[in-house]
């Protein structure tokens, strides 16, 4: 090995230590804030953790109470959202990953899929607003549910025809050397190799609109007492919280810590849920 | 022709064409050497010759063990794949050569003693003359894949077999004529058919090499002169 | 441009059914386009029943693509036509008005890397067989174990039917596909580089496949091994550069073959 080679060597190792070192560092740092951020979250909200939450509704301040109200509502025009978005994401990303692949529309579509997925929801909620809200004449939990869905789509459209384009050609052609007609091929043995994934799809979705407040203050709003009736104001837990923390009441402050620690623990969940769920499948 | 992309095969063929002709070289020096001995009563020559065949032999195993080696390792094809059968063909009928003319020098020692006339020597001297420029010719149309020289030795055995007729009639008479002739003349007659035999096998040699050329055999019919077998006893009896 | 040298078959030499060649699928001036790039030059080439048919040739020879209009396969993509004359019995498999779904029944492939389905080995091969017919459960199941015995896999199989085809090795994998292919009752089955995935006994164990199956289907095969072709075909095409450069005999275009560019490619002397 002559000079020059193992200078070089050196200072190559250098600059490896250097930017391991500023890797771990990096990650550290991202990792402290999670830690701390959950930390205080389970420190603020666990203390006022009790099966009243569940069962009791929203108090006047000043009087002990739940959040029965809020979770009930969330789960509802949650529900309602996803039902609506899934659909509408699945197909169109079927479109574009199966019939439309080498389509101009899927390029645009993409593009503007793409846009909508980093679109603020506050104007989502706005554009919910103007032309449910508005039209209807009050604010109703199915605006609610309508602004969610307008999240979940995109998220849907995008991993949706990602998983099926992970899909291997070459199983296609298997599919359709037997004489499987598109439809059929598609239904049966695409989704089938992309479920995990595209199910996955589904559960983030679900988890980023758990916690989306901007479009439910422009459409569903807000409401103290129990009721699921959707052609009303509904309430919903990020909305419950926002009103509750920036009160100057004790309670109401405790209540929304945790409002906040239960959703953190159901998204928590339903992240477990569909690694399990995705765990499952690889090893069939 | 282009050569292989792997150069080991190339070398494979050549090495395996060398040691066919370098047999073939051999085989040509034995049998120019055994009638020579033959000629001069040469015994010390005569021991060589039957010394020599070993050198032969152990070229032929070479080339049966080269060839396999080389059909196991490239599992060669069309005319590669002739080439190595062919050199195995050529390689066992110059061993055949060798081991005809290790048989006339043989008899040389055993001939000691007698002395059969210079004519008859003659005729086997001229059919040698002649099988050994078969031989030359064959083995020049193998070094050179030349298939019209190969046919040209293919049809000139006739020559051959014609000549070892009439050696045959020759020595039937001088038997008839002196039973103390008949050890020597039939030392001869071996001799003679040995040199036939020699004939018959270049005349194999030139099959191979249209084999290895051709892709196919010779289909005709090979014109034979060898009457030795049919003629030469109703030419006895006749007289 | 030379042009290619067809050798019709003497079948003088094939001992039993001589004259007993029908051509199962004839290619006739067949051109064909990757976009505007011409891949295949005016191929003619016969493909006859009952017989395996080799197509050996260098890479980018359009062996593949050749294979792969006989199933129309190339239909999946955009901006690759075929235009020419491909005929399976008398029907025109190029024509527009073809059913792709049943052209593709009765022209089954096996592709390079074994490719089943993400279902149960029954379900893999149950699936083609429902696609066409509506069984009861005993005669599907007796279908299943037909293909699986055709396919030499029915003994490693039997008793886990209800396993992931994924579960299995490569070659097993790779024979399921046959399994599968042969399941829906083809007539011809293609081979593209069936074995060019797997280790030598699972090889040989397809070859051994091939040849129980030409008796009852017409068989192309796409190989780079030419041992391979030798070993389990009965004509060879050799495919130079978009050209069908020879066809004949196995036999003969291994032993003495006419173009020169065929014996260069089968002696290596090649590149």
């Amino acid at each position: 090995m002559n000079l020059s080679f193992s200078s070089l060597y050196a200072k190559r190792r250098r600059r490896n230590v250097v930017t391991m070192a500023l890797a771990y560092a990096a990650t550290g740092f991202g990792l402290t804030w999670l830690v701390v951020i959950l930390g205080v979250l389970l420190w603020e909200g666990f203390s006022g953790l009790s099966l009243a939450v569940f069962t009791e509704m929203t108090p006047p301040p000043g009087s002990a109470g739940g959040l029965l109200n809020p979770i009930a509502g969330s789960l509802v025009m949650t529900t309602i959202a996803v039902l609506i978005g899934t659909p509408l994401g699945m197909l169109a990303g079927t479109y574009m990953a199966e019939y439309g692949r080498y389509d101009k529309l899927t390029t645009v579509a993409r593009f503007i899929n793409d846009i909508l997925l980093s679109a603020p929801s506050i104007v989502v909620g706005l554009f919910i607003y103007e032309i449910m809200v508005a039209q209807m004449g009050h604010f109703s939990g199915w605006a609610g549910a309508v602004s969610l869905a307008v999240i979940v789509v995109p998220v849907v459209v995008r991993t949706t025809e990602d998983m099926l384009t992970l899909v291997p050609d070459t199983l296609r052609e298997a599919a359709a050397s037997i004489g499987l007609p598109r439809s059929l091929m598609i239904q049966k043995v695409a989704y089938r190799a992309a479920r995990a994934g595209m199910v996955t799809g589904v559960l983030l979705a679900v988890a980023r609109i758990s916690g989306e407040t901007a479009p439910l203050l422009f459409t569903a709003l807000n409401n103290q007492f129990w009721s699921l009736n959707l052609n009303a104001p509904v309430s919903s837990l990020p909305v419950v919280i926002f009103q509750f923390a920036l009160s100057p009441y004790k309670d109401w402050q405790r209540l929304a810590w945790t409002g906040a620690l239960v959703i953190t623990l159901a998204v928590l969940a339903l992240s477990i849920v569909a690694r399990l769920l995705a765990a499952q499948r690889k090893t069939s | 022709m282009t050569d292989h992309t792997m150069k080991a095969f190339d070398t494979d063929l050549q090495d395996l064409a060398r040691m066919v002709a370098e047999m073939g070289g051999l085989a040509e020096k034995q049998v120019a050497d055994s009638v020579d001995a033959l000629a001069k009563r040469d015994t010390t020559l005569a021991q060589r010759v039957t010394a020599a065949d070993a050198n032969i032999d152990a070229l032929q195993r070479e080339i049966e063990e080269r060839a396999v080696l080389t059909i196991a390792r490239r599992q060669p094809m069309a005319v590669d794949l002739r080439e190595v059968v062919g050199a195995l063909r050529l390689a066992n009928d110059l061993e055949r050569i060798g081991d005809l003319a290790k048989n006339i020098a043989k008899r040389v020692v055993a001939l000691n003693g007698e002395f059969p006339p210079p004519k008859l020597i003659r005729g086997v001297e001229h059919m040698t003359d002649l099988v050994l420029e078969q031989m030359k010719l064959v083995l020049d149309a193998y070094g050179r894949r030349d298939v019209s020289k190969a046919m040209m030795v293919w049809r000139g055995d006739e020559e051959i077999d014609a000549v070892c007729t009439s050696v045959f009639r020759e020595l039937l008479t001088y038997m008839m004529e002196d039973p103390r002739n008949i050890t020597f003349c039939i030392h001869l007659m071996f001799c003679a058919k040995n040199i036939e035999r020699m004939g018959d096998h270049a005349t194999n040699v030139a099959e191979s090499v249209h084999y290895i050329i051709e892709g196919r055999p010779i289909a005709d019919q090979r014109p034979k002169g060898d009457t030795t077998t049919i003629a030469a006893l109703h030419t006895a009896v006749d007289r | 441009m030379s042009v290619a040298t067809i050798t019709v078959p003497t079948v003088t030499h094939t001992p039993g059914n001589a004259g007993d060649l029908r051509e199962k699928i004839s290619i006739r001036d067949l051109d064909f386009y990757y976009g505007d790039h011409r891949a295949l030059k005016s191929i003619s080439v016969p493909l006859y029943q009952g017989k395996v048919t080799a197509f050996i040739g260098p890479s980018g020879c359009g062996k593949s693509t050749l294979l792969r209009i006989l199933n129309r396969m190339y239909d999946l993509y955009p901006n690759q036509r075929a235009i020419g004359h491909v005929r399976l019995d008398n029907e025109d498999i190029l024509s527009p008005s073809q059913d792709l779904n049943l052209l593709r029944a009765k022209v089954g492939m096996v592709f390079q890397k074994p490719t089943p389905f993400p279902m149960t080995i029954f379900e893999n091969i149950a699936f083609g067989i429902r696609l066409y017919d509506r069984l009861p459960k005993t005669e599907l199941e007796d279908r299943v174990k037909y293909a699986l015995e055709r396919a030499a896999l029915w003994e490693e199989v039997k008793d886990k039917l209800g396993a992931s085809g994924l579960s299995l090795s490569g070659g097993q994998q790779q024979r399921l596909c046959i399994a599968r292919t042969v399941a829906v009752q083809p007539e011809v089955i293609l081979f593209d580089e069936p074995c060019s995935a797997l280790d030598p006994i699972s090889t040989a164990k397809i070859e051994e496949l091939i040849d129980e199956l030409k008796e009852d289907y017409t068989i192309a095969i796409v190989t780079h091994n030419m041992q391979q072709a030798a070993r389990v075909s009965d004509f060879t095409a050799f495919m130079y550069l978009g050209e069908l450069a020879e066809f004949g005999e196995t036999t003969r275009i291994f032993t003495t073959p006419n173009d020169r560019r065929t014996q260069d490619y089968i002696t290596g002397r090649f590149g």
